[in-house]
């Protein structure tokens, strides 16, 4: 097991005090290394709010988040990033590349935090590269190239840690279906080779291509349905169901 | 709705951008209030009732145009700002159904809203501070004090039509840019992504060829004269090199940064030096713009303060009696009947008729010419009386002594053959044994090891050379040559001073009866020169003339150090903005709220402090050159001027580290990682 959560609960006060909004009621769930979990749920059921707790980004009000046998709620403010640099890779919807550095670069960022010297992070860089089909495109600026370019120069960012878990917030949301599919297939394939997802996403096409499902709504993980043997055709219609129900007000439990 | 909509939209406008129109406003309240206390100083009429007060209006009408041309460039720079955080906004009306006619019509509001707040702000407080104003400069130049509130119409409707002239200006230029536009480009124009800065090489080459040369000939020049010559194209050249620097240089020695592998690739390097290339693009020019705003205080105020606080030192070398006059003996028709006898006993008679004791009296015969020296020749007249300014570093000055007066000065006998001589320099080696003044040729048979004391502070030329002649007959030869102005070249006289420890006004009054008087005497000799001062009417003209400077000076210093404050301000402001999204990116990446601290601060730091520092670097560099410029002021104590220098650099880094520490505020708010 290589993510644990338990209990976790997240209330947020408003700014000036007054309204407490509940984010995440009671949510418990765990993935296993190897595994590729997305977590679906409609604008507002604590989908970001969950994602940015187990990025250590967010601090929950109660609960535990255990990752790779670590307690996130024992780490100091000072560990926390190591901690994170180490251990997660993150894919944004809107890339979150800086645009004042190369793809390249965007790409060293995460390893010359950690301190590796350039010739070995260039040994690292170029296998990946090759693998997300990004080789000819590492001297170019976030703003010369497509979407999906950008995406990929993301992922590669992510993955060039060997991270025990992968966090991607919606990938897919900024790209065009093309894009979508070809980072999709790229996610199957790095997923085949082991590395473990987690995927926050409300796309059934995106998390179609999951060995698991999890629903959240009103700050509880609701349903959950794995793959089995379904061919990505099969699992997105099952996946399409389940929202049916789940949203015509159905109680799975 | 129709009447209220627009003044309504404007002022609301105003008021949700307070944190960038306040500033704003503040400049412009600034700039009005300047103006108005100089526009209403240079004609007050206290001033023109006071001695040399006619200077120093003429000197506060030239600062008036400084500080209108300057409103002019800086609030177009800062309004232009203004606009551009703004664009977002107008976009949205334009979107929401509001055509640029109606935009117009919201800027012309803001103008009038803003011109109208500025100017009646800025004029009220400048009737106010006027006053103060003034007995800050009656107390510099020593004037007589009066307690009348100074108002005059005029003065407010000149700053009403200037400024209201830069105000139509800058709402014109507003309404042309957001013309020019398109509602989309409108929205996104914050967000456009923008191409890595090229590094211009050639430029960044030239920056630094430039900036040599300029510090080359600060340093090399050694004439007061040639220095004050080449002085502003010194400024042109360092003004040149400090924006190619900034602008092209600090670009390029990213990219050498970014270039070296092992040196970029470095947790404290990698972040901060590409975000710098970026941040260097944008901001060069307005950095340099600070280094050479902050140059221009600094080399303002110490000259100013220099000549003001050395004045009693420059008058001393320069008169060394209270009251004095020189008859210049070859400028007459019969210099054989002049009769030294004759003066001096005018002279005691005049002084006791007005029941003063002349303390001291010291009459001395001496001439003097400069010229070129090449080898052992000495160019007296070159083309005419134009020097290059080259040569104005090859002029020296020549001293004429006799052996008697010597003697009678020093108490050693000299014994000289015609066209024999001792030499004595200053500054200067001269290794030939003959120097020859036109068809007269000297011989040096032997050097003086200390200066003979007497008044040589008359030339602004530090290199002299001073010789011992057996009598004037020796120089007979030169004594007739003249100019093309038919002016004497080699100036031949009778010195007589005199000290009578009188007040300045005694002094100045009994002194407007003496030199007439010489005149008089004189005029049995038939036409001839004199020159005749007295050294407290001289003092008042010090404190005037060099008073008002530093006064004025004190006044720009004001405005630049206010100009630099909002220039470092809005780049704080527009940086952090940029910054925001920036940071909470690396945050998410892996970086520590400390890494990024850290790398805020250095970031800051290095764009902040590099004007400084390189403001600093021109003063030092200015230094010699301001110094020999000085000198033509007669200005000669260094070690005040090294101490002013060093205290005005020390000021003004406090003022600007003051400056940034209130602007950092703002911009550490502003990218602050929320948590």
């Amino acid at each position: 097991m290589i993510l644990d959560v338990r209990q976790l609960k997240k209330i947020y006060t408003t700014r000036f005090g007054g309204n407490q909004v509940e984010a995440l009621r009671n949510v418990n769930f765990s993935v296993d290394e190897g595994e590729f979990v997305a977590i679906m749920g409609e604008s507002g059921s604590g989908k970001t709010t969950l994602l940015n707790i187990l990025a250590a980004i967010d601090q929950p009000t109660s609960g535990t988040v255990t990752l790779n046998g670590k307690s996130l709620s024992n780490l100091k403010e000072k560990d926390i990033a190591a901690f994170r640099r180490d251990n997660l890779g993150f894919v944004f919807q809107e890339f979150n590349l800086l645009d004042t550095f190369s793809l390249e670069d965007n790409i060293f960022l995460p390893l010359v935090l950690s301190g590796m010297s350039y010739e070995e992070m260039h040994k690292l860089l170029t296998p990946l590269a090759e693998r997300l089909g990004i080789s000819e495109l590492l001297s170019k600026y976030p703003y010369e190239v497509s979407g999906g370019q950008k995406q990929r120069a993301a992922a590669a960012r992510a993955l060039i840690t060997n991270p025990k878990l992968l966090l991607a917030d919606e990938p897919t949301g900024a790209l065009d279906s093309k894009s979508s599919d070809e980072l999709l297939r790229l996610f199957g394939e790095v997923n085949a080779q082991g590395q473990t997802i987690l995927m926050v996403t409300h796309s059934v096409k995106a998390a179609s291509v999951a060995k698991r499902v999890l629903f959240i709504r009103d700050g509880e993980v609701f349903h959950q349905i794995y793959r089995g043997e379904d061919t990505d055709q099969q699992f997105y219609q099952r996946i399409s169901d389940t929202l049916t129900i789940l949203a015509t007000g159905g109680d799975a439990k | 709705m129709k009447t209220a909509f627009f003044p309504k939209l404007a002022w609301a406008g105003i008021r949700k951008n307070s944190k960038f129109y306040l500033p704003y406003l503040c400049t412009c309240i600034g700039m009005v209030m300047m103006f108005c206390i100089m526009q209403g100083l240079s004609s007050s009429p206290q001033l023109a009732n006071m001695k040399g007060g006619g200077n120093i209006a003429l000197m506060l009408s030239l600062g008036r145009y400084v500080i209108l041309i300057f409103s002019l460039i800086f609030l177009f720079y800062t309004n232009s700002f203004l606009i551009r955080r703004r664009y977002k906004e107008f976009g949205l009306y334009n979107i929401l159904g509001l055509d640029k006619r109606g935009i117009s019509k919201i800027i012309v509001w803001e103008s009038l809203f803003v011109a109208g707040i500025s100017l009646s702000i800025g004029i009220l407080l400048g009737v106010l501070l006027q006053k103060l104003a003034e007995l800050a400069l009656v107390n510099i130049v020593r004037g007589q004090i009066s307690y009348d509130i100074p108002f005059s119409a005029d003065s407010i409707l000149y700053t009403v039509l200037a400024f209201g002239g830069i105000f139509l200006l800058l709402f014109i230029k507003t309404v042309f840019q957001i013309r020019k536009s398109n509602p989309l480009r409108l929205m996104q124009s914050e967000k456009a992504g923008e191409k890595p800065p090229k590094a211009n090489w050639f430029m960044a080459l030239l920056g630094v060829l430039i900036l040599a040369a300029a510090y080359f000939i600060a340093v090399s020049i050694e004439s007061p004269l040639a220095a004050l010559l080449l002085f502003f194209a010194a400024v042109i050249l360092v003004i040149a090199a400090t924006y190619l620097l900034f602008m092209a240089g600090s670009v390029a020695l990213c990219k050498i940064l970014q270039k070296k592998k092992r040196y970029y690739y470095k947790k404290n390097h990698f972040v901060s030096v590409s975000s710098m290339l970026y941040r260097m693009k944008r901001n060069g020019a307005g950095l340099a713009s600070i280094c050479i705003l902050s140059t221009m205080v600094l080399v303002t105020f110490s000259s100013s303060a220099c000549l003001y606080l050395g004045k009693e030192n420059s008058l001393d070398s320069l008169y060394q009696n209270e009251i004095s006059t020189t008859i210049y003996l070859n400028k007459m028709d019969h210099p054989e009947n002049f009769d030294t006898e004759q003066y001096k006993k005018a002279f005691a008679d005049f002084f006791a008729s007005h029941n003063v004791t002349p303390k001291e009296t010291f009459i001395e015969t001496k001439a003097s010419t400069f010229g070129i020296i090449k080898n052992d020749k000495v160019m007296m007249n070159p083309e005419g009386n134009d020097y290059t300014s080259l040569e104005l570093n090859d002029l020296r000055a020549f001293y004429f002594l006799t052996a008697d007066e010597y003697e009678r000065k020093t108490g050693q006998a000299v014994t000289l053959a015609d066209n024999q001589v001792l030499l004595y320099t200053k500054d200067v080696d001269y290794p030939n044994d003959t120097i020859s003044f036109d068809n007269l040729t000297l011989r040096i048979i032997g050097r003086l090891s200390k200066m003979p004391d007497m008044n040589f502070g008359d030339s602004p030329l530090e290199k002299k050379f001073i010789f011992i002649i057996s009598s004037m007959d020796t120089l007979a030869p030169i004594l007739e040559l003249r100019d093309s102005y038919d002016d004497p070249l080699v100036t031949y006289g009778w010195y007589y001073g005199v000290d009578l420890g009188l007040e300045s006004e005694q002094e100045i009054e009994l002194f407007e009866e003496f030199w007439p008087m010489i005149g008089r005497v004189n005029r049995a000799e038939g036409s001839f020169g004199y020159s005749a001062s007295s050294k407290a009417e001289q003092a008042n003209d010090f404190y005037t003339t060099f008073g008002g400077l530093f006064f004025i000076g004190i006044l720009l210093c004001i405005v630049f150090i206010f100009a630099a404050a909002m220039i470092i301000y809005y780049k704080q402001v527009s940086e952090g903005y940029e910054d925001q999204d920036r940071f909470e990116i690396m945050q998410k990446v892996g970086m520590t709220q400390e890494d990024i601290k850290k790398s805020i601060n250095s970031q800051v730091l290095t764009v902040f402090f590099a004007p400084l520092l390189f403001a600093g670097l021109h003063l030092a560099f200015a230094f010699p050159m301001v110094w020999r410029i000085l000198q033509l002021f007669n200005f000669t104590n260094l070690k005040l001027m090294i101490l002013i220098t060093i205290a005005a650099f020390l000021i003004f880094a406090v003022f600007y580290s003051i400056i940034y520490k209130l602007t950092a505020r703002a911009y550490y708010h502003i990218v602050a990682p929320k948590n």
